[in-house]
This record gives structure tokens, C-alpha cells and sequence, in this order.
């Protein structure tokens, strides 16, 4: 057989399994849709996956391997996400004096503050930050300045826009010199920062930087406490947050066999952190779509074996015309995997259209990528084979004579 | 063309041997129309059966087209039904998923003929069965006799040299069934090989030969 006429062997016998798929629409339904939950699900976790590695390597690439961050709160008030304002700006003070420690951030956190911009009104956060906040994180500008020691010092009214806000308010344009009023201060806006989330759910480039004496006294009237407090160390990290540990636990008076009143991260924590949200995620997701898969497999093999029963004579007549058994066996496998692709190539597109849903629960985002879309090509099409494998042997088994007898 | 020789084919239940055919000898020559009756339960279907290389015997020799049949893998028999039958059944057997010049041209998808202009084909055939107008038509749009016609037609797509009828005309009125015993008629006069397996009496007066089948064996009722 030459190589044309093979192709349209195997047009028409693609072209056939369409048909027959059609004229049984209520079995490919079922089956489609089965298939369709369990890929959606793998699609779910795999790029929520990708989504968590990639805003892992994020946060380490921007803190770097030698950073610790301290929160006000301890454990439980961090897990339920309440603020007690525990830190103070002494305590940033005495951890700068630490063996090791070269470099502290001091951070104060205003949470939904709506800014206002002419007609435009936008619901962002206002981080306060000593100025070496934009070097420690290497974070530079798409134009403009950043604020300095003496505007902190002033407490003056000025602010760094995070990208997103630049978009939202003012658009284009330079920005440098416009005028913003948050919390009803205006604040002159001395630059804006370079983009660096990778969108979708992140919230990195979602805020206004503004020097931390400003947030803190003009802006909340507040003289002692902060959010956080951001480290660098030369020496080894761990011993570094035990010492810290220490320090703080001193200076807040906390006595043996009481929790601590604050949280300390090392870059490497968040990591852990976010692959705990992975490996719950592979378990809860993981075993959601096994499910899916294996039970719309069982349906499609079923359904599949009810009509064989009801094409007994299709097979017969096709075998009397020429129809060899591995041809019966290729063609009803066709037919089964490609009930199973369109479900796969479905439950990519559901995934697709939940993608807000899911990033909102674990609240991280998913990430697309050409991984994802032959995993589920591959799942579904693994299916379709081994659900139609065995009603396609057994189709292809049949008896020509036995199987005109109906 | 086929030749059978001490052809047996028994049918096993359980241990018990059901013998259907009991040592059947026949040649059938390119060009002739035969007619094989016999009451139902004779033995006619597996006989045409395994003439259509759908069932095996289960001793004698079988010679179809010059060639041993016994011992031909499953794509080789496959491959010679394709080439050189077709086939006619009492139900039609149309795909109900397919029209009728889908149906026609069911045979091709296994062809290695290389049929030129399937299409223009199948709607030369159907048309001149009458069915011009019934070219996109489902089976289940269809009467009997137009059915049986469409089945015809698919029997003759890929140029077979013989064509087996199991009671075409069973599932018909006796007037519709007379029209496509004479559509028979006319094919086996345009010089094709015909055999129609029947148990209606009025349908073997179109046989220019007859072959009954008793109790396993076969009897040569009329030769011209």
C-alpha cells in the first residue's frame, strides 16, 4: 500500500469514528465529561505547581539565600492573618547590632487603602520602608527616583509607585511630579518601580512605597510599632535567627514556656512553606483526579463494551467487506482516544476558565506552560487506550459469521 | 472459481458434535447463478459462510480463486473477501450512521483496488437502481426494498468476481423481493457470478442452477 493511499485509510477512518461518536452522542457525553473533570484537576495542580516553584525561586532571587524576616505576632496570629503590633522600631535598632547582621529593613504595612488619582480611585497597600528597602531587594526604577534618608527623616509626603498602580492610575506617561492622595494626604510621586511580578495573582507590583516615618506617624499617627522587620546576615542564617530569637524574646520580656510574640522567616522557610502547600496539594488534587480518570475510564469501557454489543453486525459487516481484526481493533481504539483527547483538551480549557477560582483558594498563580498541555494529552490519551483496549480485543475477537449473526 | 471437496463443519455444545455439514462437494464455475436452498436449519448459511471465507470447515478442502483456503491468516482471508466478494444479507446490515453512498462506499476503506472515482461510482450504481434522489438518505429513511438495493450496491463497489445473497429477498414483500431477484438476474447477465441462498420457492425459479441442501449434504436439484 502506497503512502497516500494510506493516509486516506486513515482519513476515512478518522472521519468514520466521528460519526459513530456523533450518532452515540450520549455515551461520548458522559465519557467526555469524565475525562474532562480528571485533566481539569491535573491541569490544576500542575500548574499550581509550577506557579508555587516559580514564586518560591522569585522570593529567594529577591530576598536572597541570606535573608530573615521578622513579623509582629507569633504563629498563630500570622496563620489567622491578625495583626498584633508586637515589633518595635528599638527592636530593629538592637537586631542591626547582632554579630553578622549588616543590613535591616524596617517595614510598616497599610492594608486596602484606597488612592485616589484625579478621577481614578484604586485599592492598594502603602508599605512604609527606610529607604535601603529598593537596595536590599535590588529592586530598580522604570523612571523617576526613589525617596531618600533626609525625606524619611522629614517625613514628607512623597511615595514610589509599584507598577500596577502606575497602570491602574495614571496609565502612561511620566509620572514623576504628579500628585496622588492617599488616605486623604496627597503624596507627590517620585517614581515608579520596575514590573516584576509575572502577573496574574501576584501582588508584587500592587503598592506604594513611601518612607516608613511617613506611613507611621503622618499617615496612622503610630510612634512605636512596626510590621516587620527584614535582615541580612554574613554569618550562617540559622544560628543568625537564634540569636535574634534571643534578643527579642529579652527585650519583649517573654519568659520560659511562653510563645513567642513574633515569627521569624529565613528565605528558605517560605520555600518549605510553599512546597507544604505542594505536597497537600498533590495529595488532595492528585488524588481528585485519579478518581475522575479512573472512574470516567470505567464508564467509557462499559459504555464502550454496551455497544459493541450493539454493533455486533457494524463489526460483522465490516469484517465481510474486508476489515482485517487488526483494523477493528485500531478503529474502535481511534474512536475511544479520541473521546478521551477532546475531554483532555476540554478539561484544559475548564482549567482554564476556573483559573480564578483555583488561584484565589491556594492563592497562587497558576502557571501554563507546554509541560502542562502534554501531561494532559498524554493522561487522556493513556485513558482512552486503556479503557478501549480491552471492548476494542474483544470487538476485534468476534467471529466474522458470529458477529453477522448479531 | 470455488471448488469444495468433502467439505464437513460441525458445531460444538459442550462435548456433543452438532454436524451441520456432512461432506459437501461442489464447483461453481465463473458467470453462473445458483441457487442453494433447503428448510432453515439445513445448513445453507454456514455453507455460504464459509464459500464467504466468514467461517472455516472443520475438514475437506476448500479452493477459492485457485487458492487453498485452509491455513490463510486472518488479514489474508480479510484481504481475499475484500477483493473478490460480495455480500448481500436478509437485514441489509446498512450502518445506520452512514448515508447511502457512505454506505456504498464502505468496502473501499479496505481496498487496496485503488478504485478510481469512488464517488462518481457509488452514485453511478445507486442511480441506476433507481435510488438518484435517496443518495444522502439514512438507512432508517429508507424502505426495505431501497435498503436492499443500497446493499447491493456496496456489494458491487470494489469489482467482486462473486456475490453471496443470504436470503436477500426474507426480509421483502414478494413484489419487492421479485425486483431484486430480476436485479440479480440482470448482473448475472452482464456476466457476474452470482449465489443466493434461499428457502423461498418462488425465488429459485431465477437460478439457472439449483442446489438443494438435506441433512447436511447437497443435492444438485437443476443444471441447465
Amino acid at each position: 500500500m502506497g503512502t497516500s493511499m494510506r493516509l486516506r485509510a486513515l482519513k476515512e477512518t478518522v472521519k468514520e469514528a466521528l460519526k459513530v461518536i456523533y450518532y452515540y452522542k450520549l455515551r461520548t457525553a458522559f465519557s467526555l465529561l469524565g475525562v474532562a473533570f480528571g485533566i481539569m484537576a491535573i491541569c490544576v495542580i500542575v500548574t499550581t505547581i509550577d506557579g508555587a516553584n516559580r514564586k518560591a525561586y522569585e522570593i529567594f532571587e529577591t530576598l536572597g539565600p541570606n535573608s530573615i524576616t521578622v513579623f509582629s505576632g507569633g504563629e498563630r496570629e500570622a496563620s489567622t492573618r491578625q495583626r498584633f503590633y508586637t515589633l518595635k522600631r528599638e527592636d530593629a535598632d538592637a537586631i542591626l547590632r547582632v554579630d553578622g547582621v549588616y543590613e535591616v529593613v524596617q517595614g510598616y504595612l497599610i492594608r486596602d487603602a484606597l488612592v485616589k488619582y484625579l478621577d481614578k480611585n484604586w485599592q492598594t497597600r502603602i508599605e512604609g520602608v527606610t529607604p535601603n528597602y529598593f537596595e536590599s531587594l535590588k529592586w530598580g526604577l522604570s523612571q523617576g527616583t526613589y525617596f531618600t534618608e533626609e525625606d524619611n527623616r522629614q517625613r514628607r509626603n512623597v511615595c514610589v509607585l509599584g507598577h500596577k498602580v502606575y497602570k491602574e492610575l495614571i496609565g502612561e506617561g511620566e509620572a514623576q511630579g504628579k500628585v496622588v492622595v492617599v488616605k486623604n494626604s496627597p503624596m507627590m510621586v517620585l517614581g515608579v518601580l520596575e514590573e516584576r511580578g509575572g502577573g496574574g495573582a501576584s501582588h508584587i507590583d500592587d503598592r506604594i512605597v513611601v518612607p516608613i516615618a511617613t506611613a507611621t506617624e503622618r499617615l496612622r499617627r503610630e510612634f512605636t510599632y512596626l510590621t516587620y522587620i527584614r535582615v541580612k546576615t554574613e554569618r550562617d542564617v540559622e544560628e543568625t535567627m537564634d540569636d535574634i530569637r534571643a534578643l527579642l524574646r529579652r527585650n519583649h520580656g517573654l519568659k520560659e514556656g511562653t510563645p513567642d510574640d513574633f515569627t521569624i522567616r529565613s528565605s528558605r522557610d517560605v520555600i518549605e512553606f510553599l512546597s507544604v502547600i505542594k505536597g497537600s496539594l498533590y495529595l488532595f488534587l492528585g488524588t481528585a483526579s485519579a478518581i475522575a480518570l479512573l472512574v470516567s475510564g470505567f464508564v467509557l469501557s462499559n459504555l464502550f463494551f454496551l455497544s459493541i454489543q450493539q454493533r455486533r453486525r457494524d463489526i460483522g459487516i465490516r469484517r465481510a467487506y474486508g476489515a482485517t481484526r487488526k483494523g477493528i481493533l485500531s478503529s474502535f481504539l481511534l474512536e475511544s482516544v479520541m473521546v478521551t483527547l477532546s475531554g483532555g483538551i476540554l478539561g484544559m480549557i475548564l482549567s482554564l476558565l476556573s483559573k480564578r477560582v483555583f488561584e484565589d483558594l491556594f492563592d497562587i498563580p497558576m502557571y501554563y506552560s507546554l509541560k502542562v498541555v502534554l501531561l494532559s494529552l498524554l493522561f487522556s490519551f493513556a485513558t482512552g487506550l486503556l479503557s478501549g483496549l480491552r471492548p476494542a480485543l474483544r470487538a476485534a475477537d468476534l467471529q466474522p459469521y458470529e458477529a453477522i449473526r448479531g | 472459481m470455488i471448488l469444495l471437496e468433502g467439505v464437513r463443519k460441525s458445531y460444538y455444545v459442550g462435548e456433543r458434535e452438532i454436524p451441520i455439514l456432512r461432506g459437501v462437494d461442489l464447483s461453481i464455475q465463473r458467470g453462473e447463478f445458483v441457487i442453494v436452498s433447503g428448510v432453515s436449519g439445513s445448513g445453507k448459511t454456514t455453507l455460504l459462510n464459509i464459500i464467504g471465507l466468514l467461517d472455516k470447515p472443520t475438514s475437506g478442502d476448500y479452493t477459492f480463486m485457485g487458492k487453498k483456503v485452509d491455513g490463510l491468516s486472518d488479514e489474508e482471508l480479510s484481504n481475499l473477501r475484500n477483493a473478490h466478494i460480495g455480500f448481500v444479507f436478509q437485514q441489509f446490515f446498512l450502518l445506520p450512521y452512514l448515508n447511502a453512498l457512505e454506505n456504498v462506499l464502505l468496502p473501499l476503506i479496505y481496498s487496496k483496488k485503488g478504485i478510481r472515482h469512488p464517488r462518481e461510482k457509488a452514485k453511478e450504481i445507486l442511480t441506476r437502481f433507481g435510488l438518484k434522489d435517496r443518495l444522502y438518505s439514512r438507512p432508517a429513511q429508507l424502505s426495505g426494498g431501497e435498503q436492499q438495493r443500497v446493499a447491493i450496491a456496496r456489494a458491487l463497489i470494489n469489482d467482486p468476481d462473486v456475490i453471496l445473497a443470504d436470503e436477500p429477498t426474507g426480509a421483502l414483500d414478494s413484489k419487492t423481493g421479485s425486483e431484486i431477484m430480476e436485479l440479480f438476474r440482470q448482473l448475472n447477465q452482464e456476466g457476474r457470478t452470482i449465489i443466493v441462498v434461499t428457502h423461498d420457492p418462488k425465488v429459485q425459479a431465477f437460478g439457472k442452477r439449483v442446489l438443494r441442501i438435506e441433512d447436511g449434504y447437497i443435492y444438485e436439484a437443476s443444471r441447465p
